[in-house]
């Protein structure tokens, strides 16, 4: 939360999608940042502490697709919550970090801003975001 | 393999040379010896000649066959085995099979398992092995082989089929290469696809945002959602198999995304989709789909005004090349004569997409509401239907 506004960290490689995503989140009320790919995503995550929602891509370039992110996340910073979109039709959210939502592209916006709505209502079990 | 049972035919023709051959007094060729010479002693010598339709059979065989004795010496070889395994076809006759050529049919595995079936303990069926010949790429065969049944126990003839696979071989594998290659490229072909809707998808949405206009907006909104018609489609496909859809699947994932995006409280309207089990060709669900997806849009932005609730019914039954896809709404029903609005670009689109599927429209009163029927009836053009008659 920043000033009582959840913080969205998207990260996308494409940059329309990328913009798209950003504008999503802003219209939804939340702040956006933005990263290109999981490395760029994890020095965010290391800088800020305030970060409640991650929105990740699954296919990118870098040393991490999505779904590796998003269980790096998980362990490193467990309260986060976590959100993947992915262009593949089929994949399992059993492959993903307990509690978080798969969505496949292309996505509705309304869809990802109900989901995201959601999951920042519910309570993180761990420990309570600084 | 058919069994062949030979007459006991004693002519000579010229054209073949007939191989007289000495009969076996056992039959104990599966003996293990180091040297099959060692089983061969002919106690009384009988002079038995071929039935020369026989060999006549045998050496015009298309496919590569020979013609054994029991103690694997070659009566005839069928030309094609003589060309297709590079073997002189005069110096056949009468050398032991382990000689043929260079020598490079001399396996002892295989020659053990010949000598089994003169025996009559086995068939064989099927055996594969490497021919291994000198500066010559190694060739995968086929063997079949078993014994003629003549009646006459003292004169057991082998029937030995030789088949090359190598080129069969290396064909399936290149095949399945193909296929999982197509496999691989069909994927990411999906995935960049779905890439593509999702950038489209994701620009309508931003100017649908930054639009001062309502009716600009509404109308990105429609685009909007006329690519997610398209969207849904694609990951229908990209699961079912063989590029037929099931229609139930993809109207109910169509409807679904409408629902989400256009309604806002889901207790006050909502949309069926009641489909029977049928599956489309591609290009017709893309057709099928828009369709749907106009007709929806158009039940929930006319037909519920001033927080009116209500139902939308999606449903599409087939029978035969007959079929019958009816959009019906509870709404206030269609707005006629001079009340009736100038038809859109959702009219147009609906409209072009039903001729184009052969099919008539017919809109009625459902008591409240609209229903919107999209049939085509195969026999409607040239047959007289017996219902019409009446």
């Amino acid at each position: 939360m920043n000033n009582g506004r959840p913080v969205v960290l998207i990260v996308e490689d494409s940059a329309l999608i990328r913009m798209g995503a950003v504008d999503l989140v802003l219209a939804a009320g939340y702040e956006a940042l933005e990263a290109r790919d999981a490395d760029e995503a994890i020095r965010i995550l290391e800088l800020r502490n305030d970060i409640d929602l991650v929105f990740t891509d699954v296919q990118m370039p870098g040393t991490m697709d999505g779904i590796k992110l998003s269980h790096y996340i998980r362990d490193r910073w467990p309260p986060v919550k976590l959100m993947v979109a992915s262009g593949a039709a089929i994949l399992e959210e059993s492959s993903l970090p307990s509690g978080s939502r798969f969505f496949s592209k292309p996505y509705d916006d309304h869809t990802i801003t109900d989901a995201m709505a959601l999951l920042l209502l519910s309570e993180t079990p761990s420990l309570p975001t600084a | 393999m058919a069994r062949f049972r030979l007459g006991h035919a004693k002519m000579l023709l010229s054209s073949f040379q007939s191989v007289a051959s000495a009969v076996l007094p056992s039959n104990d060729a599966l003996r293990e010896s180091p040297a099959p010479e060692a089983n061969f002693m002919p106690i009384s010598p009988t002079l038995h000649f071929e039935a020369a339709s026989t060999l006549a059979v045998v050496v015009s065989s298309h496919e590569p066959l020979l013609f054994l004795s029991d103690d694997l010496k070659i009566i005839a070889a069928s030309a094609s085995f003589c060309r297709a395994f590079e073997i002189d076809p005069a110096s056949v006759p009468g050398r032991r099979f382990s000689e043929l050529g260079d020598g490079e049919w001399a396996m002892p595995k295989l020659e053990s398992l010949l000598m089994a079936t003169a025996s009559g303990s086995v068939n064989i069926q099927a055996y594969e092995l490497e021919l291994k010949r000198l500066n010559q790429k190694t060739r995968q065969l086929v063997v079949n082989a078993q014994t003629l049944d003549d009646g006459d126990i003292n004169h057991i003839r082998l029937l030995v089929a030789v088949t090359d696979v190598t080129d069969a071989r290396a064909e399936a594998r290149l095949k399945d290469d193909l296929i999982r290659d197509k496999a691989i490229l069909l994927q990411e072909v999906q995935h960049r696809v779905a890439n593509s809707l999702q950038i489209i998808a994701s620009v309508l949405m931003q100017s649908a945002r930054r639009v001062q206009s309502e009716e600009a907006r509404g109308h990105l909104h429609n685009a909007h959602h006329r690519v997610m018609s398209i969207a849904a489609l694609q990951r229908q496909l990209s699961t079912s198999p063989g590029g037929s859809v099931e229609l139930r699947t993809y109207f109910k994932q169509l409807c679904q995304s409408l629902g989400a995006s256009m309604i806002a409280d889901p207790e006050r309207l909502s949309i069926q989709v009641t489909a029977d089990n049928s599956a489309v060709e591609a290009d017709v669900s893309v057709s099928l789909g828009l369709i749907v997806t106009e007709l929806v849009i158009n039940a929930l932005k006319h037909a519920f005004p001033d927080e009116r609730s209500g139902t939308i019914l999606v449903d599409y039954q087939s029978s035969g090349k007959d079929w019958t896809l009816s959009i019906t709404d509870d709404g206030i029903g269609m707005p006629a004569g001079s009340d009736a609005p100038k038809a859109g670009l959702g009219t147009g689109i609906v409209e072009a997409l039903v001729k184009n599927l052969g099919g008539e429209i017919n809109l009625s009163d459902a008591g409240p509401g609209t229903i919107v029927k999209i049939s085509h009836q195969e026999s409607a053009g040239s047959q007289t239907s017996f219902s019409n008659a009446a």
